[in-house]
């Protein structure tokens, strides 16, 4: 026997489950997206079944490409993935300085700042839109008619009540509806994902070398200079893997849009597949082959940036 | 010791303060949920309640009544479990195979195994359901198992991996001087060894199968139903319930998050493949 062939062996279990697992599902995919297939369809029945037949070329691609819609969620997913990726990244770094030297009661600070973390996305999702952010019941609304309360009452104040009196009246905002949802998904992802960023900058930082920082200091380096020429050139690395890991989980962020507004104006490309495939699978299934093509310029372009690292 | 005299007083006391008023912001949502999980249904969107109200345990009790929660907790209880072990039981002898007797295409697959990762969820959604729902595996534990467990299984490969890698390979060497075959050079030597790896992979991948949320939503309706699911049924737009919803996703995350502080170095090691130390 070559001495090939047992680690070959201890491999393949692993190596075909993930093959069936990607290709099969993904060529069934590919088949549909080449053909009229709805699930409900009382004009045309004989495209209510997936049958070679009902043969449409790359009809469903036209279709998906010319859907309004389709672009809406791109942009909307864009926009969501790289919002989260700038703040965990911005709030990872700033904080991660912040708690880097130690101080009474560290571990405590962090233990209550990795928590988010693990917290389920449907709970979070949960937890925001409704008991934090509900323009009424929330703390956002009771925060908002508090502020409205004191300034009505100083309305009446000697001195600075004229210019309280010039103040409007605040208006809470609603996160379910069109515009704003995106902004409340930033917001409870970014409240989730700033821990796992601060947790590996600063172990990172950890690792940093301080000779070098105490040579900076005398040659008279201010705090700026040695954060930017120092500090931030030390955390390259983890940003990349920050930057890597979270594009994977937020391009296919669904729980948290849908619990917001059921994808009411910000729709992502899950999402967006995840209602077609209520009816028009023909035209999910080509948006799905669109997300893949899309998710896989993202990933060369991670694995090339991160790869390499990962490998030393 | 030039640096602490120069910012000695921002950093002395500043800094520290800073950090707890960030942390407190941060633990706040949850601090808010655990606090409203004790308040009446009536109580919790009461302004002058916020703070001050008479704590009850009624919202837990009537866990069962209102929501059914053991059951959606036993389901993910024993899937995540059952995906954790499956994908350790595949996961181990590949990294093992990997780090040990790698070949020229070992980095190839592995990359190739972290960008199925990449693959959109969505992207495959309706053929999952379709090939599920025709033989039958819709909405089972069996289903829910083995999806959770392929989809960690990249991680848990990579995560393996980085850990493996770190054990001089002289060791296995000399099992199989001693005669041990491959069986025996993972139970005797490499499990030994790379116990706590091991236990914190197990861990990490305990925790993103109980909080998956897509597949557990899509591929189940009652059976196989997680606390995922569950939550995401209930998310009562209108605030009535905001007590009972608090007190059922306190036990959602509670103990998850509890898990979760005791394996925090090793989850900046797992998730980022050794490369940040």
């Amino acid at each position: 026997m070559s001495n090939r062939t047992i680690p070959r062996l201890l491999q393949t279990p692993a190596v075909l489950l993930l093959l069936f697992w990607m290709l099969v599902p993904l060529g069934m995919t590919l088949f549909f997206s080449f053909i009229r297939y709805f699930l409900n369809n009382t004009r045309r029945p004989e495209w209510t079944s997936p049958s070679i037949d009902n043969w449409r070329g790359f009809g469903n691609y036209q279709y998906a490409w010319n859907q309004d819609a389709f672009w809406l969620a791109i942009q909307n997913s864009l926009l969501i993935v790289c919002s989260i990726l700038f703040l965990t990244v911005a709030l990872g770094i700033a904080i991660a300085v912040l708690i880097n030297r130690s101080f009474r009661g560290r571990g405590i600070v962090r233990v209550l700042l990795i928590s988010p973390f693990f917290v389920m996305p449907a709970v979070n999702a949960v937890l925001w839109i409704n008991m934090l952010l509900d323009p009424v019941l929330g703390l956002q609304g009771i925060a908002v008619a508090n502020i409205n309360d004191v300034i009505l009452g100083l309305r009446d104040a000697p001195l600075v009540g004229g210019f309280f009196s010039l103040w409007p009246k605040f208006e809470p905002i609603s996160f379910r509806a069109t515009q704003t949802s995106a902004y409340a998904v930033i917001m409870m992802v970014t409240w989730q994902w700033t821990p796992f960023a601060v947790l590996i900058f600063m172990t990172s930082l950890q690792s940093e070398d301080q000779q070098q920082k105490e040579a900076a200091v005398l040659d008279g380096a201010g705090a700026w200079s040695q954060f930017r020429f120092l500090t931030l050139p030390h955390l390259g690395r983890p940003i990349a893997i920050v930057v890597m890991i979270q594009a994977i989980f937020h391009l296919s962020l669904y729980a948290e849009i849908e619990i917001v507004s059921r994808g009411n104006g910000n729709k992502n490309l899950p999402y967006y597949i995840g209602e077609l495939v209520n009816n028009n699978i023909g035209a999910a299934s080509a948006t799905g082959i669109f997300a893949v093509i899309l998710a896989n310029i993202v990933a060369i372009f991670l694995l090339r940036m991160v790869g390499k690292t990962l490998m030393e | 010791m030039a640096i602490v005299a120069q910012h000695s007083k921002f950093s002395k006391i500043a800094m520290p303060v800073l950090a707890w008023v960030v942390a407190l912001i941060f633990f706040f949502p949850i601090f808010y949920m655990l606090l409203t999980s004790f308040k009446t249904d009536a109580d919790a969107v009461k302004p002058e309640f916020l703070f001050s109200f008479t704590p009850t345990l009624e919202n837990y009790t009537n866990m069962t009544d209102n929501y059914d929660y053991w059951r959606f907790a036993s389901n993910s209880v024993i899937t995540s479990v059952s995906a954790t072990i499956f994908a350790l039981v595949v996961g181990v002898p590949c990294a093992y195979a990997m780090a040990f007797d790698p070949s020229r295409g070992t980095k190839d697959i592995l990359m190739w195994m972290l960008s199925t990762k990449m693959l959109p969820a969505a992207a495959v959604l309706y053929p999952m359901i379709f090939l599920t729902k025709s033989i039958g595996l819709f909405d089972t534990h069996f289903l829910v198992i083995m999806v959770l467990s392929l989809i960690n299984l990249p991680i848990v490969i990579w995560m393996l991996f980085t850990y493996f890698k770190d054990i001089p390979k002289d060791i296995i060497e000399a099992g199989k001087m001693d005669g041990l075959n491959t069986w025996g050079e993972i139970k005797e030597i490499l499990i030994p060894l790379a116990w706590g790896g091991i236990a914190s992979t197990a861990l990490l991948t305990f925790i993103f199968c109980w909080n998956e949320a897509y597949w557990t939503v899509r591929l189940t309706t009652i059976d196989a139903a997680t606390l995922s699911k569950l939550i995401e049924g209930n998310r009562a737009p209108e605030g009535l319930f905001f007590g009972r919803l608090s007190a059922v996703s306190t036990a959602a995350v509670g103990p998850i998050v509890v898990l979760g502080w005791f394996c925090q170095k090793q989850l900046v090691q797992g998730l980022t493949f050794g490369a940040v130390k």
